[in-house]
């Protein structure tokens, strides 16, 4: 019961975001874009570079194994550009981004500022949830390609510090049995992330009652909704894209 | 550089008065009790839901891997089972705990000290160190390792169903545990044991030092979550990479 009341407050969250991109409020959405985006770098770049690194360890004992080492460019690249890199970045993201807005709409709504707003005749969705929802899609996107890059990068230096192999040989196979789809999967995943992390976050933010309470929990709910939506759509998407690309 | 000497300082520190006001006073018990359901009842949907998504895409990965090197993913079988006993099993059902308790903890922690709750518990004598953190990190010391092994038996099982299902091929190779070992467990064992503890200081670094009102509240939430999963991976990252340079 209370799952189909979530999934239609998320559906009227959606639609009325749609609805309101035409009045979109151009300064919230440069605000979120450097809150989202710019101010994200440094950890989603932190992150891209843990997980480049722990897939290249973890690829290691199998590499040395099976003694398939001209491989890994291949095999580390497309562990990253398929799962890791865009589930890691989504989880992290989910946390800082997804708590901070499902936190800032609950203080708005618990302070009553919301009612305030559409008491004088605005519309909350076009000044605060439409552009969070942009910002968060447009930064998603652009973090995923440095996010990839950077976990790539790292991967070949964790390559040639732990297995001692070859940059060349590392980039060799990486070019020639990964293609753009490989890539083009990693960003449609990511970008499908970003929408549901800003979408359940909104949502839960504007469903918040109560005082400081309240807020808290609002934001840690929508980190949790942000991770269960980040792991269900990751399956569906592999499952899709893997027929569609593969 | 401030920022990362708190990042790793200041969850130490708490520890420290943790494990001292700890020792002190005695950790209480029925609140212990209490958070280990708070901790692991109450995520034990998201870790194993989570974990069996997670176990289906890896199959349909090591498929898509296979079918351009050997053709036949089923001899990938034991050591996917070993990755994800040694690495994939704890490392994400801690990140999944992280983000379900490291946020329900920091928020709880920050409404209480916003409200000025803690003050109110010094001021009856109470140590919040032994009654609000202690127990909690117990009960994560706990919980994180009971809920990452139901994680990884979650992992398998959906693993096993979507090899038989949807690829038609023996499924259970991917429960085959011809290379898991001692060792394999250990690294599995310290990194859910050292995010077990870690999550909990990191979250109440974040809850304890919240001043303000329902905005403190909020961004103490963020703080706790987002330094709890990046130490999660952060200890994955160090224990994986210690066990590597001794070849185990």
């Amino acid at each position: 019961m209370r799952a189909v009341g979530g999934v239609g407050a998320l559906a009227l969250v959606a639609g009325r975001t749609a609805w309101a991109l035409r009045g979109l409020e151009r300064r919230e959405l440069a605000r979120g874009l450097v809150q989202f985006g710019f101010g994200s770098l440094p950890l989603a770049l932190a992150t891209a570079a843990l997980a480049g690194v722990i897939v290249v360890v973890q690829a290691a004992l199998y590499i040395q194994r099976f003694g398939a080492r001209a491989f890994l460019g291949w095999a580390a690249g497309y562990g990253v550009l398929w799962e890791f890199g865009p589930l890691l970045l989504g989880l992290i993201m989910s946390a800082r981004i997804g708590a901070r807005n499902a936190a800032e709409l609950a203080t708005l709504k618990v302070g009553g500022q919301i009612e305030g707003l559409r008491g004088i005749g605005l519309d909350p969705f076009a000044l605060l949830v439409a552009p969070r929802v942009v910002a968060m899609e447009l930064s998603m996107l652009a973090l995923s390609t440095f996010t990839f890059l950077v976990s790539i990068l790292c991967e070949a230096v964790a390559a040639k510090l732990t297995l001692d192999l070859p940059v060349r040989v590392f980039f060799g196979t990486f070019a020639q049995m990964l293609s753009p789809s490989d890539i083009l999967s990693g960003v449609v995943k990511t970008g499908a992330f970003g929408l549901a992390i800003s979408l359940v976050s909104t949502a839960v933010g504007l469903r918040a009652k109560g005082g400081a309470k309240a807020v808290g929990e609002a934001a840690a709910s929508a980190v949790v909704l942000g991770c269960a939506a980040i792991f269900l759509l990751d399956f569906l998407l592999t499952t899709v894209l893997s027929r569609v690309l593969g | 550089m401030k920022r990362v000497l708190t990042f790793f300082g200041a969850p130490g520190v708490m520890l420290a008065r943790t494990v001292r006001a700890g020792t002190r006073e005695g950790i209480p018990w029925r609140e212990t009790l209490a958070q280990v359901h708070e901790l692991g009842g109450r995520s034990v949907w998201l870790v194993m839901s989570g974990m069996a998504f997670f176990g289906a895409v890896l199959v349909m990965i090591a498929n898509a891997q296979a079918k351009k090197l050997i053709g036949n993913v089923a001899v990938l079988g034991p050591a996917y089972f070993e990755m994800l006993v040694r690495e994939l099993g704890p490392a994400v059902s801690a990140l999944l705990t992280a983000s379900r308790a490291g946020a329900s903890h920091s928020a709880e922690l920050a409404t209480m000290s916003v409200n000025e709750q803690v003050e109110a518990l010094e001021m009856s004598a109470g140590d919040p160190y032994a009654d609000l953190v202690a127990p909690r990190v117990v009960a994560g010391v706990v919980g994180v390792p009971l809920l990452s092994v139901l994680g990884t038996l979650a992992a398998t099982a959906s693993a096993v169903i979507v090899a038989s299902v949807a690829l038609n091929i023996d499924g259970r190779a991917f429960m085959d545990a011809r290379y898991v070992d001692g060792w394999d467990l250990l690294v599995g064992g310290l990194k859910v044991v050292a995010c077990g503890l870690y999550i909990p200081l990191a979250a109440a670094v974040a809850g304890l030092n919240a001043r303000g009102g329902a905005e403190a509240v909020g961004e103490a939430t963020t703080e706790g979550v987002v330094a709890a999963s990046l130490g999660c991976l952060l200890i994955d990252l160090t224990v994986s990479l210690a066990f590597q340079f001794v070849r185990l």
